[in-house]
């Protein structure tokens, strides 16, 4: 095992079941801080953990822990703390007794101190010795963060570590993963909701389709998508020839389309656009029954990035 | 460490719901010796009877299932409820993990089998029990029950439907084909378990090998494949 080599080292892997892809030729590096894993369900993200942590064999390609295979080398664990998307282990057990085991098992000399301190890291020294089978989903997601943490990891791989926890418990969570990535400790974080990773990890992969489509600072990311075209349907009162005329003739507009009376307008600038319609609509005496955006979910976003990905790559 | 998912594996083994089902089959052998020996007549061969149960009925078959059982569940209910990734995510030995397995497996099976074995043989043989006609079945039930949870355990990591091809196995190699055909009974672990038994009471069939090749095949077999299923451990698909 080698101290210089990353956290983390994917190398051109892909992983496949059957005739389906679940990841596409993805390499990257992680060493240090909180990085976001971000797609959209069946993006390919808890795969990508599942590779990490050891659980699963890439088709091709490597995947490296610390600079080894953790399928081959167990003793990797000692430095991965893992809070997989499957349900804290032994509900009948407590809180207490579930991270002081995950602590012995991960050979920390004083297991109960290590348990108590993770407990009270996570804010659950309270039910702590309550029957986990009894907890509410933010309570297990708790339970799981603090066998996690119990050993003190200096990589940590948390799919979904957000689900269930209510408003005030994220942003504690959120917290302690900021602080956890500043110590120096890599903290991998699945989600699928942008504005959830971007107030914690400075670096984000995103995943579409099983291809890693963009990687970077968050910020970059989020002006990347902020600034893609949108595209925008406004449906005119009466024939909207005129007002199209008029949009076309705008900076911002990059097309204008019109079918069956509705007028389809591509922009790069949606803020501008929203300023320029209402007065293109009153110089050419249209009123506007409806203007609706399209592809602004989130699935769409992630087909931009993808598609984007695609398109620079040819 | 390893003493600790040992206790917490055999906590769940006991207490899951299909455990009653498993007490009913162990009961089985002791409910027939009852009716055997409430209807009991003066020219009955009690030992014939006792044979005949543990050979035909409690080796291969309650034995059989009850390890079955047990062995796919210590590791195969935790891949469905993902409880394996937090035992794998651990620097523990693999190796180490399955005999703890295979360990917890073996003593619920035990639990289950030798108070029925003992009970059968009491009820069966009235004042003719010796420690000698319980012991020495008790010992292949027990090994037999060794190599049943070890080769069960195996089965677990490298199928989703361990207990239906387990079952296949005890029906349709061991019940059947392993009856008839010699050669096949040496790769049939209730015929080991039975060697036991024909070293006091009359055989139908010719036993397999002695007890202490018999014994020692038990235990390689269980050894082998908690070998092989540590190394399983490593490379199979984890939920």
């Amino acid at each position: 095992m080698s101290d210089a080599a990353p956290a983390i080292a994917f190398e051109s892997v892909s992983r496949w079941f059957g005739d389906t892809v679940a990841l596409a030729d993805v390499s990257f590096t992680a060493d240090g801080g909180v990085i976001g894993l971000l797609g959209h369900n069946g993006a390919g993200k808890s795969t990508t953990l599942k590779l990490c942590a050891g659980f699963s064999t890439p088709s091709s390609g490597t995947v490296r822990i610390f600079g080894t295979n953790p399928r081959r080398t167990p003793d990797v664990y000692r430095r991965v703390g893992i809070v997989p998307d499957h349900s804290p282990p032994w509900p009948f057990l407590t809180a207490r007794r579930v991270v002081e085991l995950s602590a012995e098992l991960h050979r920390v000399a004083d297991h109960r101190g290590a348990a108590a301190a993770a407990l009270e890291t996570v804010a659950l020294a309270d039910a702590a010795d309550r029957p986990v089978g009894g907890f509410s989903h933010g309570m297990r997601q708790r339970v799981k963060l603090a066998q996690a943490l119990a050993h003190d990891p200096e990589l940590l791989l948390l799919d979904e570590p957000l689900n269930g926890l209510d408003p005030t418990q994220r942003s504690h969570v959120i917290e302690l993963l900021i602080r956890l990535g500043r110590e120096g400790r890599t903290v991998i974080v699945s989600s699928h909701v942008l504005h959830e990773v971007e107030r914690m990890a400075p670096r984000v992969l995103v995943l579409v389709n099983g291809h890693l489509v963009a990687e970077g600072a968050t910020d970059a990311i989020r002006r990347l998508i902020s600034e893609r075209p949108r595209r925008v349907l406004v449906q005119p009162d009466r024939d909207g020839r005129s007002l199209a005329r008029e949009l076309l003739a705008l900076a911002d507009v990059d097309a204008v389309r019109l079918q069956n009376g509705t007028i389809e307008i591509e922009t790069s600038d949606p803020a501008a656009l929203s300023r320029e319609l209402p007065l293109a609509a009153q110089r050419t005496d249209t009123l506007l029954r409806g203007i609706q955006p399209v592809g602004d979910d989130l699935e769409s976003v992630y087909a931009y990035l993808h598609d984007r990905a695609r398109g620079q790559a040819r | 460490m390893i003493d600790a998912v040992y206790a917490l594996t055999l906590r769940s083994l006991l207490l899951q719901k299909r455990t009653i089902v498993l007490v009913v089959v162990a009961l089985t052998p002791v409910l027939m010796a009852l009716a055997y020996a409430l209807a009991r007549s003066p020219g009955d061969h009690d030992h014939s009877f006792y044979s005949d149960l543990v050979q035909q009925l409690f080796v291969p078959t309650v034995a059989a299932l009850v390890s079955l059982v047990f062995g796919v569940s210590a590791f195969g209910d935790e891949r469905e409820d993902g409880t394996i990734l937090y035992l794998v995510a651990t620097p523990q030995s693999r190796l180490r993990l399955v005999v703890a397995k295979v360990a917890a497996a073996w003593t619920a099976s035990v639990l289950l089998l030798v108070p029925s074995l003992i009970v059968s043989g009491a009820l069966s043989l009235r004042h003719g029990l010796t420690v000698g006609l319980v012991g020495w079945p008790l010992a292949g039930v027990v090994l037999a029950s060794l190599a049943y949870c070890a080769a069960s355990v195996l089965l677990s990591l490298y199928t989703r439907r361990p207990i239906v091809i387990g079952v296949l196995y005890i029906i349709l190699w061991e019940g059947s084909i392993a009856t008839f055909a010699a050669s096949a009974a040496k790769l049939s672990i209730s015929a080991y378990g039975r060697a036991f038994v024909g070293h006091v009471l009359p055989q139908a069939a010719a036993p397999v090998s002695g007890t202490l090749v018999a014994g020692i095949v038990l235990v390689a077999v269980a050894a082998a494949t908690a070998w092989i299923a540590a190394r399983a451990l490593g490379r199979v698909e984890l939920p």
